[in-house]
Protein backbone atom coordinates (compact mmCIF):
# COMPACT_ATOMS: atom_id res chain seq x y z
CA UNK A 1 0.00 0.00 0.00
CA UNK A 2 1.51 3.45 -0.98
CA UNK A 3 -0.26 6.54 0.45
CA UNK A 4 0.62 9.95 -0.49
CA UNK A 5 -1.10 12.53 1.65
CA UNK A 6 -0.16 15.51 -0.27
CA UNK A 7 0.74 19.06 1.48
CA UNK A 8 1.40 22.48 -0.41
CA UNK A 9 4.21 24.65 1.44
CA UNK A 10 5.01 27.88 1.16
CA UNK A 11 7.64 29.33 1.84
CA UNK A 12 9.23 32.54 1.10
CA UNK A 13 10.12 32.00 -2.65
CA UNK A 14 8.09 30.55 -5.16
CA UNK A 15 5.57 27.94 -3.48
CA UNK A 16 7.00 24.02 -2.86
CA UNK A 17 5.17 20.74 -2.80
CA UNK A 18 5.91 18.16 0.06
CA UNK A 19 5.27 14.58 -1.05
CA UNK A 20 4.35 12.26 2.34
CA UNK A 21 4.74 8.77 1.09
CA UNK A 22 4.39 4.99 3.19
CA UNK A 23 5.49 1.79 1.13
CA UNK A 24 3.58 -1.11 3.70
CA UNK A 25 6.88 -3.19 3.01
CA UNK A 26 8.58 -0.52 4.68
CA UNK A 27 6.13 0.38 7.56
CA UNK A 28 8.50 2.35 10.34
CA UNK A 29 10.12 4.62 7.31
CA UNK A 30 8.23 7.58 6.08
CA UNK A 31 9.63 9.04 2.53
CA UNK A 32 9.26 12.68 1.86
CA UNK A 33 10.16 14.24 -1.16
CA UNK A 34 10.56 18.15 -1.27
CA UNK A 35 9.98 19.26 -4.89
CA UNK A 36 11.00 23.05 -5.54
CA UNK A 37 11.50 23.85 -9.43
CA UNK A 38 13.50 21.52 -11.11
CA UNK A 39 15.43 20.00 -7.55
CA UNK A 40 14.15 16.91 -5.63
CA UNK A 41 15.10 16.97 -1.94
CA UNK A 42 14.19 13.20 -1.19
CA UNK A 43 14.11 12.71 2.94
CA UNK A 44 14.10 9.28 4.47
CA UNK A 45 12.67 9.42 8.37
CA UNK A 46 10.93 7.41 10.93
CA UNK A 47 6.83 7.72 11.11
CA UNK A 48 7.00 10.27 13.43
CA UNK A 49 7.48 13.05 11.11
CA UNK A 50 4.15 12.17 9.67
CA UNK A 51 2.96 13.33 12.62
CA UNK A 52 4.96 16.58 12.87
CA UNK A 53 3.65 17.18 9.30
CA UNK A 54 -0.03 16.89 10.23
CA UNK A 55 0.50 19.10 13.14
CA UNK A 56 1.98 21.68 11.02
CA UNK A 57 -0.79 21.15 8.42
CA UNK A 58 -2.74 24.29 9.57
CA UNK A 59 -0.22 26.29 8.96
CA UNK A 60 0.53 25.69 5.51
CA UNK A 61 -1.58 27.47 3.62
CA UNK A 62 -2.46 26.61 -0.37
CA UNK A 63 -2.94 23.97 -2.47
CA UNK A 64 -5.59 21.58 -1.05
CA UNK A 65 -4.33 18.28 -0.15
CA UNK A 66 -4.55 14.96 -2.58
CA UNK A 67 -5.00 11.88 -0.81
CA UNK A 68 -3.71 8.68 -3.34
CA UNK A 69 -3.66 5.65 -2.63
CA UNK A 70 -2.28 2.30 -3.79
CA UNK A 71 -3.75 -1.37 -2.39
CA UNK A 72 -4.12 -4.78 -3.22
CA UNK A 73 -2.72 -8.28 -3.22
CA UNK A 74 0.88 -9.20 -2.22
CA UNK A 75 2.48 -12.39 -4.33
CA UNK A 76 5.78 -14.09 -4.01
CA UNK A 77 6.71 -16.33 -6.90
CA UNK A 78 10.09 -17.72 -5.96
CA UNK A 79 12.66 -14.75 -5.76
CA UNK A 80 10.09 -12.20 -6.85
CA UNK A 81 7.70 -9.45 -5.50
CA UNK A 82 4.52 -9.08 -7.31
CA UNK A 83 1.75 -6.10 -6.18
CA UNK A 84 -1.19 -5.48 -8.03
CA UNK A 85 -2.28 -2.39 -6.86
CA UNK A 86 -5.78 -0.47 -7.09
CA UNK A 87 -4.96 3.33 -7.43
CA UNK A 88 -7.27 5.72 -5.89
CA UNK A 89 -7.40 9.42 -5.96
CA UNK A 90 -9.52 11.08 -2.87
CA UNK A 91 -11.94 7.68 -3.00
CA UNK A 92 -11.98 7.93 -6.74
CA UNK A 93 -10.54 4.77 -8.43
CA UNK A 94 -8.22 6.04 -10.91
CA UNK A 95 -6.60 2.64 -12.28
CA UNK A 96 -4.34 -0.50 -11.53
CA UNK A 97 -0.61 -0.23 -11.07
CA UNK A 98 1.61 -4.05 -11.69
CA UNK A 99 4.53 -3.68 -9.04
CA UNK A 100 7.68 -6.39 -10.01
CA UNK A 101 10.26 -6.58 -7.96
CA UNK A 102 12.97 -8.98 -8.14
CA UNK A 103 14.44 -8.78 -4.73
CA UNK A 104 17.99 -10.79 -4.78
CA UNK A 105 19.50 -8.64 -7.38
CA UNK A 106 20.43 -4.68 -6.46
CA UNK A 107 21.37 -3.10 -9.18
CA UNK A 108 18.64 -2.99 -11.84
CA UNK A 109 20.51 -3.42 -15.14
CA UNK A 110 21.97 -6.93 -14.28
CA UNK A 111 18.52 -7.99 -14.36
CA UNK A 112 16.10 -5.59 -16.39
CA UNK A 113 15.94 -8.18 -19.06
CA UNK A 114 15.42 -11.05 -16.65
CA UNK A 115 12.16 -8.97 -14.99
CA UNK A 116 11.05 -8.01 -18.59
CA UNK A 117 10.79 -12.07 -19.55
CA UNK A 118 9.21 -12.53 -16.12
CA UNK A 119 6.85 -9.94 -16.75
CA UNK A 120 5.71 -10.40 -20.53
CA UNK A 121 4.93 -14.34 -18.87
CA UNK A 122 2.14 -12.82 -17.04
CA UNK A 123 1.75 -9.05 -18.81
CA UNK A 124 1.92 -10.24 -22.38
CA UNK A 125 2.15 -7.69 -24.98
CA UNK A 126 1.28 -4.86 -22.33
CA UNK A 127 4.64 -5.03 -20.27
CA UNK A 128 7.22 -2.51 -20.79
CA UNK A 129 9.87 -2.83 -23.54
CA UNK A 130 11.64 0.23 -21.77
CA UNK A 131 12.97 1.12 -18.05
CA UNK A 132 10.59 3.00 -16.15
CA UNK A 133 12.13 6.72 -17.12
CA UNK A 134 13.01 7.15 -13.38
CA UNK A 135 15.67 4.19 -13.34
CA UNK A 136 16.91 4.44 -16.85
CA UNK A 137 19.37 7.20 -15.50
CA UNK A 138 20.21 5.13 -12.39
CA UNK A 139 20.55 1.55 -14.27
CA UNK A 140 23.78 0.94 -12.47
CA UNK A 141 23.26 2.26 -9.47
CA UNK A 142 22.15 -0.08 -6.38
CA UNK A 143 18.83 -0.14 -5.53
CA UNK A 144 17.10 1.64 -2.79
CA UNK A 145 13.59 1.68 -1.12
CA UNK A 146 13.49 5.31 -2.55
CA UNK A 147 13.73 4.21 -5.71
CA UNK A 148 10.63 2.38 -5.49
CA UNK A 149 8.96 5.19 -4.10
CA UNK A 150 10.02 7.68 -6.76
CA UNK A 151 8.63 5.35 -9.30
CA UNK A 152 5.18 5.39 -7.69
CA UNK A 153 5.37 9.22 -7.38
CA UNK A 154 6.21 9.45 -11.27
CA UNK A 155 3.28 7.14 -11.58
CA UNK A 156 0.85 9.25 -9.37
CA UNK A 157 1.68 12.51 -11.16
CA UNK A 158 0.56 10.25 -14.71
CA UNK A 159 -2.95 9.85 -13.19
CA UNK A 160 -3.03 13.78 -11.44
CA UNK A 161 -1.87 15.20 -14.74
CA UNK A 162 -4.73 12.95 -16.52
CA UNK A 163 -7.51 14.71 -14.08
CA UNK A 164 -6.10 18.19 -15.59
CA UNK A 165 -6.15 17.30 -18.83
CA UNK A 166 -9.64 15.81 -18.81
CA UNK B 1 54.55 -49.61 19.45
CA UNK B 2 52.74 -52.12 21.76
CA UNK B 3 52.48 -51.17 25.22
CA UNK B 4 52.17 -54.26 26.99
CA UNK B 5 56.27 -55.03 26.73
CA UNK B 6 56.77 -51.65 28.15
CA UNK B 7 54.30 -51.83 31.10
CA UNK B 8 56.39 -55.48 32.04
CA UNK B 9 59.48 -53.96 31.39
CA UNK B 10 58.82 -50.59 33.92
CA UNK B 11 57.25 -53.31 36.09
CA UNK B 12 60.40 -55.57 36.30
CA UNK B 13 63.04 -52.45 37.12
CA UNK B 14 60.40 -51.41 39.80
CA UNK B 15 60.64 -55.28 41.60
CA UNK B 16 64.75 -55.25 41.05
CA UNK B 17 64.70 -51.57 42.57
CA UNK B 18 63.16 -52.61 45.53
CA UNK B 19 64.46 -55.95 45.79
CA UNK B 20 68.31 -54.27 45.80
CA UNK B 21 67.05 -51.52 48.32
CA UNK B 22 66.27 -54.82 50.50
CA UNK B 23 69.82 -55.98 50.49
CA UNK B 24 71.30 -53.36 51.01
CA UNK B 25 68.96 -52.25 53.53
CA UNK B 26 70.35 -56.00 55.56
CA UNK B 27 73.67 -55.38 54.74
CA UNK B 28 73.74 -51.86 56.14
CA UNK B 29 72.08 -52.93 59.19
CA UNK B 30 74.70 -55.56 59.65
CA UNK B 31 74.03 -59.11 61.88
CA UNK B 32 70.47 -57.94 64.12
CA UNK B 33 69.64 -59.57 67.42
CA UNK B 34 66.90 -62.12 65.49
CA UNK B 35 69.15 -64.14 64.33
CA UNK B 36 70.59 -65.46 67.48
CA UNK B 37 73.93 -66.49 69.19
CA UNK B 38 74.91 -69.65 67.62
CA UNK B 39 76.49 -69.06 64.06
CA UNK B 40 74.71 -65.27 63.29
CA UNK B 41 77.79 -64.76 60.88
CA UNK B 42 77.01 -67.94 58.99
CA UNK B 43 73.05 -66.99 59.28
CA UNK B 44 74.10 -63.16 57.88
CA UNK B 45 75.55 -64.20 55.16
CA UNK B 46 73.05 -67.21 54.04
CA UNK B 47 70.35 -64.94 54.41
CA UNK B 48 72.34 -61.85 52.19
CA UNK B 49 73.21 -64.37 49.69
CA UNK B 50 69.28 -64.87 49.35
CA UNK B 51 68.32 -61.59 48.44
CA UNK B 52 71.38 -61.27 46.40
CA UNK B 53 70.09 -64.31 44.24
CA UNK B 54 66.81 -62.66 44.66
CA UNK B 55 68.21 -59.42 42.80
CA UNK B 56 70.04 -61.57 40.49
CA UNK B 57 66.91 -63.08 39.20
CA UNK B 58 65.38 -60.13 38.79
CA UNK B 59 68.23 -58.57 36.69
CA UNK B 60 67.28 -61.17 34.51
CA UNK B 61 63.96 -60.23 34.19
CA UNK B 62 64.69 -56.41 33.47
CA UNK B 63 67.07 -57.68 31.24
CA UNK B 64 64.68 -60.42 29.36
CA UNK B 65 62.04 -57.94 29.50
CA UNK B 66 64.15 -54.73 27.71
CA UNK B 67 65.14 -57.34 24.99
CA UNK B 68 61.56 -57.82 24.33
CA UNK B 69 61.06 -54.27 23.78
CA UNK B 70 61.06 -51.98 20.24
CA UNK B 71 63.38 -49.53 19.71
CA UNK B 72 61.56 -46.82 17.89
CA UNK B 73 62.37 -46.20 14.21
CA UNK B 74 63.15 -42.64 14.44
CA UNK B 75 63.82 -40.71 17.07
CA UNK B 76 60.50 -39.33 19.14
CA UNK B 77 59.42 -35.04 17.86
CA UNK B 78 57.98 -33.94 21.04
CA UNK B 79 57.47 -30.82 18.92
CA UNK B 80 56.96 -27.57 21.24
CA UNK B 81 56.46 -29.53 24.38
CA UNK B 82 60.31 -30.41 24.30
CA UNK B 83 61.11 -27.03 25.62
CA UNK B 84 59.05 -28.20 28.81
CA UNK B 85 62.95 -29.86 30.19
CA UNK B 86 64.44 -26.13 29.88
CA UNK B 87 62.24 -24.86 32.70
CA UNK B 88 63.76 -26.35 35.99
CA UNK B 89 60.57 -25.62 38.09
CA UNK B 90 57.80 -28.10 36.98
CA UNK B 91 55.06 -26.82 39.24
CA UNK B 92 55.39 -23.33 37.52
CA UNK B 93 53.91 -24.43 34.16
CA UNK B 94 50.80 -26.73 35.06
CA UNK B 95 51.15 -28.09 31.98
CA UNK B 96 51.71 -31.40 32.44
CA UNK B 97 47.56 -32.21 33.36
CA UNK B 98 46.94 -30.84 30.03
CA UNK B 99 49.60 -32.16 28.20
CA UNK B 100 47.91 -35.95 29.82
CA UNK B 101 44.52 -34.37 28.47
CA UNK B 102 45.17 -33.68 24.88
CA UNK B 103 47.48 -36.36 24.83
CA UNK B 104 44.16 -38.93 25.52
CA UNK B 105 42.24 -36.44 23.53
CA UNK B 106 44.45 -37.11 20.33
CA UNK B 107 44.42 -40.96 20.91
CA UNK B 108 40.79 -41.14 20.85
CA UNK B 109 40.43 -39.28 17.61
CA UNK B 110 43.35 -41.27 16.34
CA UNK B 111 41.12 -44.49 17.14
CA UNK B 112 37.89 -42.81 15.75
CA UNK B 113 39.50 -41.96 12.98
CA UNK B 114 40.83 -45.89 12.60
CA UNK B 115 37.23 -46.37 12.46
CA UNK B 116 35.82 -43.77 10.07
CA UNK B 117 38.81 -44.72 7.73
CA UNK B 118 37.49 -48.64 7.59
CA UNK B 119 34.04 -47.53 6.94
CA UNK B 120 34.66 -44.72 3.99
CA UNK B 121 36.88 -46.65 2.69
CA UNK B 122 33.84 -49.06 1.74
CA UNK B 123 32.43 -46.62 0.45
CA UNK B 124 32.62 -46.21 -3.25
CA UNK B 125 31.44 -42.18 -3.17
CA UNK B 126 34.71 -41.39 -1.29
CA UNK B 127 36.27 -38.13 -2.19
CA UNK B 128 39.63 -38.62 -0.95
CA UNK B 129 42.20 -40.75 -2.61
CA UNK B 130 42.57 -43.28 0.30
CA UNK B 131 41.81 -46.82 -1.42
CA UNK B 132 44.54 -45.98 -4.34
CA UNK B 133 46.84 -45.36 -2.48
CA UNK B 134 47.35 -48.41 -1.41
CA UNK B 135 47.70 -49.87 -4.84
CA UNK B 136 49.94 -46.74 -6.13
CA UNK B 137 52.11 -45.46 -3.53
CA UNK B 138 52.54 -41.63 -3.78
CA UNK B 139 56.07 -40.34 -4.00
CA UNK B 140 54.82 -37.28 -2.27
CA UNK B 141 52.59 -37.29 0.10
CA UNK B 142 51.11 -33.31 0.11
CA UNK B 143 49.08 -31.83 2.81
CA UNK B 144 46.30 -29.71 1.88
CA UNK B 145 44.77 -29.45 5.39
CA UNK B 146 48.07 -28.08 7.22
CA UNK B 147 49.61 -25.19 5.19
CA UNK B 148 51.61 -22.31 6.30
CA UNK B 149 49.31 -19.20 6.59
CA UNK B 150 51.96 -16.73 4.23
CA UNK B 151 51.33 -20.36 1.36
CA UNK B 152 47.51 -20.01 2.08
CA UNK B 153 48.06 -15.90 1.59
CA UNK B 154 50.00 -16.22 -1.44
CA UNK B 155 47.65 -18.73 -3.03
CA UNK B 156 44.43 -16.48 -2.67
CA UNK B 157 46.07 -13.26 -3.40
CA UNK B 158 46.79 -14.62 -6.50
CA UNK B 159 43.77 -15.67 -7.26
CA UNK B 160 42.25 -12.44 -6.00
CA UNK B 161 44.47 -11.28 -8.99
CA UNK B 162 43.48 -13.28 -11.51
CA UNK B 163 39.70 -12.46 -11.45
CA UNK B 164 39.26 -9.18 -12.34
CA UNK B 165 35.01 -8.70 -10.52
CA UNK B 166 36.01 -10.68 -7.57
CA UNK B 167 37.35 -9.17 -4.34
CA UNK B 168 38.66 -11.14 -0.96
CA UNK B 169 39.65 -10.11 1.93
CA UNK B 170 41.20 -12.34 4.14
CA UNK B 171 39.80 -12.98 8.18
CA UNK B 172 41.65 -15.12 10.57
CA UNK B 173 38.92 -15.53 13.64
CA UNK B 174 39.91 -19.14 14.19
CA UNK B 175 43.81 -18.50 14.92
CA UNK B 176 45.04 -20.19 11.49
CA UNK B 177 42.77 -20.70 9.39
CA UNK B 178 41.55 -18.31 7.54
CA UNK B 179 37.44 -16.95 6.69
CA UNK B 180 37.78 -15.73 3.07
CA UNK B 181 34.66 -12.84 2.27
CA UNK B 182 34.50 -12.92 -1.46
CA UNK B 183 32.65 -10.19 -3.62
CA UNK B 184 31.89 -11.25 -6.95
CA UNK B 185 30.74 -8.07 -9.05
CA UNK B 186 27.70 -6.77 -7.00
CA UNK B 187 25.94 -9.72 -7.34
CA UNK B 188 26.74 -11.72 -4.71
CA UNK B 189 28.92 -12.15 -1.35
CA UNK B 190 30.50 -15.40 -0.26
CA UNK B 191 31.83 -16.28 3.04
CA UNK B 192 34.65 -19.17 2.56
CA UNK B 193 35.75 -21.25 5.59
CA UNK B 194 39.69 -23.00 4.92
CA UNK B 195 41.10 -25.86 6.63
CA UNK B 196 44.88 -25.13 5.80
CA UNK B 197 43.94 -24.77 1.64
CA UNK B 198 41.07 -27.20 1.97
CA UNK B 199 37.48 -25.34 1.44
CA UNK B 200 35.35 -26.65 4.05
CA UNK B 201 32.34 -24.44 4.29
CA UNK B 202 30.93 -21.83 2.04
CA UNK B 203 27.61 -19.60 2.18
CA UNK B 204 26.53 -17.46 -0.68
CA UNK B 205 24.12 -14.35 -0.23
CA UNK B 206 22.93 -11.49 -1.51
CA UNK B 207 25.29 -8.61 -2.16
CA UNK B 208 23.43 -6.74 0.70
CA UNK B 209 23.17 -8.92 2.88
CA UNK B 210 25.19 -9.24 5.77
CA UNK B 211 27.16 -12.48 5.56
CA UNK B 212 28.12 -15.19 8.57
CA UNK B 213 29.00 -18.74 8.78
CA UNK B 214 25.58 -20.35 9.62
CA UNK B 215 22.55 -18.38 8.61
CA UNK B 216 21.57 -18.84 4.97
CA UNK B 217 20.06 -16.24 2.59
CA UNK B 218 16.54 -14.78 2.62
CA UNK B 219 16.62 -15.56 -1.69
CA UNK B 220 15.78 -19.11 -3.13
CA UNK B 221 18.12 -18.11 -5.88
CA UNK B 222 21.18 -17.63 -3.39
CA UNK B 223 20.07 -20.61 -1.44
CA UNK B 224 20.50 -22.92 -4.69
CA UNK B 225 23.49 -21.33 -5.71
CA UNK B 226 25.28 -22.02 -2.17
CA UNK B 227 23.71 -25.60 -2.85
CA UNK B 228 25.34 -25.85 -5.90
CA UNK B 229 28.66 -24.78 -4.27
CA UNK B 230 28.75 -27.03 -2.11
CA UNK B 231 28.70 -29.54 -5.10
CA UNK B 232 31.04 -27.92 -6.83
CA UNK B 233 33.64 -27.64 -3.65
CA UNK B 234 33.20 -31.45 -3.91
CA UNK B 235 34.31 -31.53 -8.07
CA UNK B 236 37.16 -29.61 -7.45
CA UNK B 237 38.48 -31.87 -5.03
CA UNK B 238 41.90 -32.34 -5.55
CA UNK B 239 43.87 -33.38 -2.30
CA UNK B 240 47.17 -33.36 -4.50
CA UNK B 241 47.17 -30.43 -5.46
CA UNK B 242 45.07 -28.28 -3.16
CA UNK B 243 45.98 -24.99 -4.99
CA UNK B 244 44.64 -25.78 -8.26
CA UNK B 245 41.36 -27.18 -6.58
CA UNK B 246 41.38 -23.56 -4.46
CA UNK B 247 41.71 -21.59 -8.02
CA UNK B 248 39.42 -23.89 -9.69
CA UNK B 249 36.34 -23.69 -7.47
CA UNK B 250 37.36 -19.48 -7.12
CA UNK B 251 36.81 -19.19 -11.27
CA UNK B 252 33.45 -21.25 -11.37
CA UNK B 253 32.15 -18.96 -8.09
CA UNK B 254 33.67 -15.78 -10.92
CA UNK B 255 31.95 -17.02 -13.10
CA UNK B 256 28.53 -15.96 -11.26
CA UNK B 257 28.82 -12.46 -12.11
CA UNK B 258 26.29 -13.04 -14.48
CA UNK B 259 23.57 -14.94 -12.98
CA UNK B 260 20.69 -12.08 -13.14
CA UNK B 261 21.87 -11.01 -17.22
CA UNK B 262 22.74 -14.65 -18.24
CA UNK B 263 20.33 -16.60 -20.82
CA UNK B 264 20.78 -20.23 -20.08
CA UNK B 265 22.18 -23.00 -22.64
CA UNK B 266 20.25 -25.41 -22.86
CA UNK B 267 16.20 -23.65 -23.50
CA UNK B 268 17.89 -19.80 -24.29
CA UNK B 269 15.60 -17.87 -21.89
CA UNK B 270 16.41 -16.09 -18.56
CA UNK B 271 13.92 -17.41 -16.06
CA UNK B 272 12.32 -21.30 -15.61
CA UNK B 273 10.30 -21.72 -13.00
CA UNK B 274 10.57 -17.96 -11.71
CA UNK B 275 14.69 -18.77 -11.68
CA UNK B 276 17.72 -16.99 -13.47
CA UNK B 277 20.33 -20.34 -14.51
CA UNK B 278 22.01 -21.25 -10.98
CA UNK B 279 23.99 -23.87 -12.90
CA UNK B 280 27.70 -23.50 -13.96
CA UNK B 281 29.19 -26.73 -15.78
CA UNK B 282 32.23 -27.13 -14.36
CA UNK B 283 34.86 -27.36 -16.89
CA UNK B 284 33.09 -24.38 -19.20
CA UNK B 285 31.46 -22.77 -17.07
CA UNK B 286 28.16 -22.52 -18.98
CA UNK B 287 25.06 -21.46 -16.92
CA UNK B 288 22.25 -23.59 -17.04
CA UNK B 289 18.83 -23.66 -15.36
CA UNK B 290 18.76 -26.44 -12.43
CA UNK B 291 16.00 -28.40 -14.92
CA UNK B 292 18.31 -27.91 -18.05
CA UNK B 293 21.49 -28.79 -16.93
CA UNK B 294 22.88 -31.55 -19.41
ZN1 LIG C 1 17.04 -23.35 -19.26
Amino acid sequence: MILMPNFGVVVAGPPRTVHLLNNSEQPATVFSILESGQKQVPLVSDPLFMDLMKKLASVYTGKQQTRMEAKGPRFEVADFLVKLGTVTMNQNFKGVLVEVEYRPCVVPAYCWELIREFMQGFLGTCAPAQAPVYLQNRMQEIYQPLDTIQQYLEQFREYRKAVTVR
Amino acid sequence: MAVEPLYNALSAIKTLRSNVAVAFESLGNGIRSDHGEDGKETKFLLELQDQLTVVNNNLRDVEQSIGNLQPPHNPFSLGNSGYLSHEYSHDRQALYSQLVLSYKWTDKVHEYCNLAHAQLSQNSLTRSYTNTASAKRRRVQTSSHNVPPHAVDKVITQIDRLLPEMSVSITRPFATNVVLHVSVGRVLRAIIAFKGLLIEWIIVKGFMESLDLWTESRFKVFRKVTENAHAAVMRFYMPPMPEVSVKSFMTWLHSFNTLFSDTCKGCGLHLRNAMPPTWREFRTLEPYHEECKP
